[in-house]
């Protein structure tokens, strides 16, 4: 054997390791051979939510779009827990979910003020404004960057999202031989 | 002003050569030619007026310069290093005549038309590398004794000289930097009416005969010195001046077009500094004093001109050594700060998308940024619909999770992303150095991580040509290399088998630290 080892802190691995215990997690929930299709669709959130998660948990906060993922997880789950929380009275729930949306609001707003501002004094020369709109839709947290930034974390997304889709197939096959 | 022009004429290689020497860390041919330059603008220049203001240090010597070459006329080529007002005098009514006379040198003929349209963006100030050595060869005028730059350097002793030598010189370029002929050329020839600096012949002959007397100036020339910093070249490293100027543009080298450059940037600067300083130490020199204040009148409208390009770029020259990166605006190209913070950024921006490029698979053939975007779009798109499916599809799938599936699973993604690491972390030399292998440090995965987080980081800048490489390199398939390094998954078996029995035990770094160590 030679001694080629894989980095264990290495993207790959992080993700993979998180991924996998996420992977478990759900399935020990429930079992999937009687799921319905509305199971197996919930299921199917989970584990996506889990994958984006963990991408953007092994990326840490280095990067806006890890950034940006995880706070829309986290305002997501808080909206969700907010919302589907019985005990809690109508009024923190309500304050809860405002607090969330209005965090959301504010930060969208916030957002997307720089971005025009930002656009207008950036792009007017480069007239790729259509597709850096779009781009930046895809792109989570690509709102508020400049055109430079964002192709930036386009760069990295988009290695992110490789190293995430193999992961996910080699589980996938991996599921399906067993 | 007619004692002027009777000097012009005799004056002008003197001038020249004052200049050229007085200059001492900037080359002959710089100081041939700006001294033509600045003589003739002097007097037309109202930009002169502020840039002596600011440059007092600068004028003394430019004046002790331009005195010292006056002085030792008499057409011989060594000028003694006395020199007087009278020499002045006598040399700026020489350039003067020949300012108003109208007199161009066929250089500066040809290099205006170039440079006019340039001037009014400021363009002249910048020149190219590859400017420099054919503006100087214009300046030199075909290669006279310019070159003889050592001689040059000397500056003259006497502190008038350079003085004055400051003021009737053109200190957009005189700035120890006298090498940008097209920028002197370029702001000459928009100042002077006649268009007449004349860096003919004449002023070739200077050189030598004011190298020499120049170096009495150096004192003048010290402060001027610390001013020009970029400006002086490392040759002129005869003179205590060009020690001092040398030191101070340690980068730039030998090169005149490096010196062309800073001179370029500096004479920007430098018209308005020296307009300013120009009064000041004039005061010694009452004669001078009224030339100068009449070429400053005329300067003042060029100033105007420039102002903002030289309010720009003023902070800049005199502090190369600051930290922040120093943009040149390109030939032809305007060199306003919004121009060049734009170039900057679209060059980021192209850099960056053929950053993207590589990582894009099938990006090769498109050509244009719109395009490029548009497939990097739906790469992105596809991507993120591949995620949405294979969750889906592990949704579906029943996993047997039992030990063994688990370590077969772990081992088989381990092994897998052996082959990929390459393609993910191209930053990492291991990994391109061996090849598709993946070589963490025994005993130090947390400095892997650390190393590995940092490549992660993206840098585009420096990585760059490592990172196209291994891209080029793959982007490996997607679906399996699994066999690819059958080596690795059976060495990473019984990290796997722990880390899975642990269920996904805690720390992965310690639980492989703790394989390895």
């Amino acid at each position: 054997m030679d001694s080629q080892h894989l980095n264990p802190s290495s993207l790959k691995s992080r993700f993979t390791a998180r991924f996998l215990r996420a992977l478990i997690k759900i399935n020990a929930q429930k079992p999937i051979s009687s799921s319905s299709p509305r199971e197996i669709f919930q299921r199917y959130r989970r584990i996506k939510v889990a994958a984006d998660k963990s991408m953007a948990y092994s990326v840490r906060s280095r990067r806006t779009w890890s950034r940006a993922t995880l706070w829309k997880l986290r305002s997501r789950s808080r909206r969700l827990l907010a919302s589907s929380g019985r005990r809690s009275s109508i009024k923190t729930r309500t304050t809860t979910t405002t607090t969330a949306t209005t965090t959301s609001t504010n930060h969208r707003a916030a957002i997307v003020e720089k971005t025009s501002h930002e656009k207008e004094n950036k792009e007017d020369h480069v007239g790729l404004a259509v597709q850096a709109e779009e781009l930046r839709e895809l792109v989570p947290g690509g709102e508020s960057m400049d055109l430079c930034n964002l192709l930036d974390e386009t760069a990295h997304y988009i290695k992110c999202l490789t190293t995430q889709v193999q992961v996910m197939k080699k589980i996938a096959n991996l599921y399906s031989l067993e | 002003m007619e004692k002027d022009q009777v000097f012009m004429g005799e004056g002008l290689n003197r001038a020249a050569a004052v200049q050229a020497g007085w200059n001492s860390c900037s080359f002959e041919m710089e100081m041939e030619t700006d001294e033509l330059n600045c003589v003739g603008s002097c007097f037309l220049n109202p930009k002169w007026h502020n840039s002596m203001d600011q440059s007092d240090p600068f004028e003394s010597a430019l004046s002790s310069m331009v005195c010292s070459p006056a002085a030792s006329n008499a057409g011989s080529t060594n000028f003694p290093a006395s020199g007087d007002n009278t020499m002045m005098t006598d040399l700026i009514g020489k350039l003067g005549n020949i300012c108003n006379t109208g007199d161009i040198s066929p250089q500066s003929l040809i290099k205006p038309p170039n440079n006019n349209n340039n001037c009014n963006s400021n363009t002249s100030c910048y020149t190219s590398p590859l400017d420099s050595p054919p503006k100087l060869n214009l300046s030199m005028m075909g290669g006279n004794q310019i070159l003889k730059h050592p001689s040059l350097v000397p500056v003259s002793a006497d502190p008038g000289f350079a003085e004055r030598a400051c003021r009737f010189s053109c200190f957009n370029g005189l700035n120890a930097q006298l090498g940008v002929t097209d920028a002197e050329f370029v702001q000459l020839t928009r100042v002077s009416t006649n268009q007449s600096i004349m860096v003919t012949g004449s002023q070739v002959h200077v050189p030598d005969s004011n190298k020499n007397t120049l170096q009495d100036g150096n004192s003048c020339s010290d402060k001027r010195n610390s001013r020009l910093s970029r400006c002086s070249s490392p040759e002129n490293g005869d003179s205590k001046d060009e020690s001092s100027i040398s030191e101070q543009i340690p980068g730039v080298g030998s090169s005149i077009k490096a010196q062309n450059d800073a001179n370029a940037r500096k004479r920007k600067s430098m018209p308005r500094g020296k307009a300013k300083e120009t009064p000041s130490p004039a005061a010694a020199d009452a004669k001078i004093a009224e030339e100068n204040d009449e070429s400053t009148a005329k300067r003042s409208k060029q100033q105007n001109d420039s102002a903002k390009a030289e309010n720009k770029e003023n902070p800049k020259p005199p502090e190369p050594p600051k930290d922040y990166i120093h943009v040149r605006a390109r030939r032809g190209q305007a060199t306003d700060s919004h121009s060049l913070a734009e170039r900057v950024r679209r060059e980021k921006i192209s850099e960056r998308m053929k950053f993207l490029q590589d990582l894009v698979p099938g990006c090769n053939k498109v050509t244009g940024k719109a395009l490029m975007l548009d497939e990097i779009i739906n790469y992105v798109q596809s991507l993120q619909r591949q995620v949405e499916f294979l969750s889906m599809k592990l949704a579906t799938v029943n996993p047997r999770m039992n030990a063994n599936t688990e370590a077969l699973l772990s081992k088989d993604m381990f092994r897998s992303r052996g082959s990929l690491p390459h393609s993910h972390y191209p930053m990492d030399s291991s990994a391109l150095a061996f090849g598709l292998r993946y070589q963490p440090q025994q005993g130090l995965p947390m400095n892997n991580g650390i190393s590995n987080d940092t490549q992660i980081q993206f840098s585009m800048n420096p990585a760059n040509a490592a990172l196209h490489k291994t891209q080029g390199l793959q982007l490996p398939p997607v679906d399996g290399i699994s066999d690819a390094n059958p080596q690795i998954g059976s060495f990473w078996d019984d990290d796997l088998q722990s880390i899975v029995q642990m269920g996904f035990g805690q720390n992965q770094p310690q639980s492989c630290q703790s394989k390895h160590s």
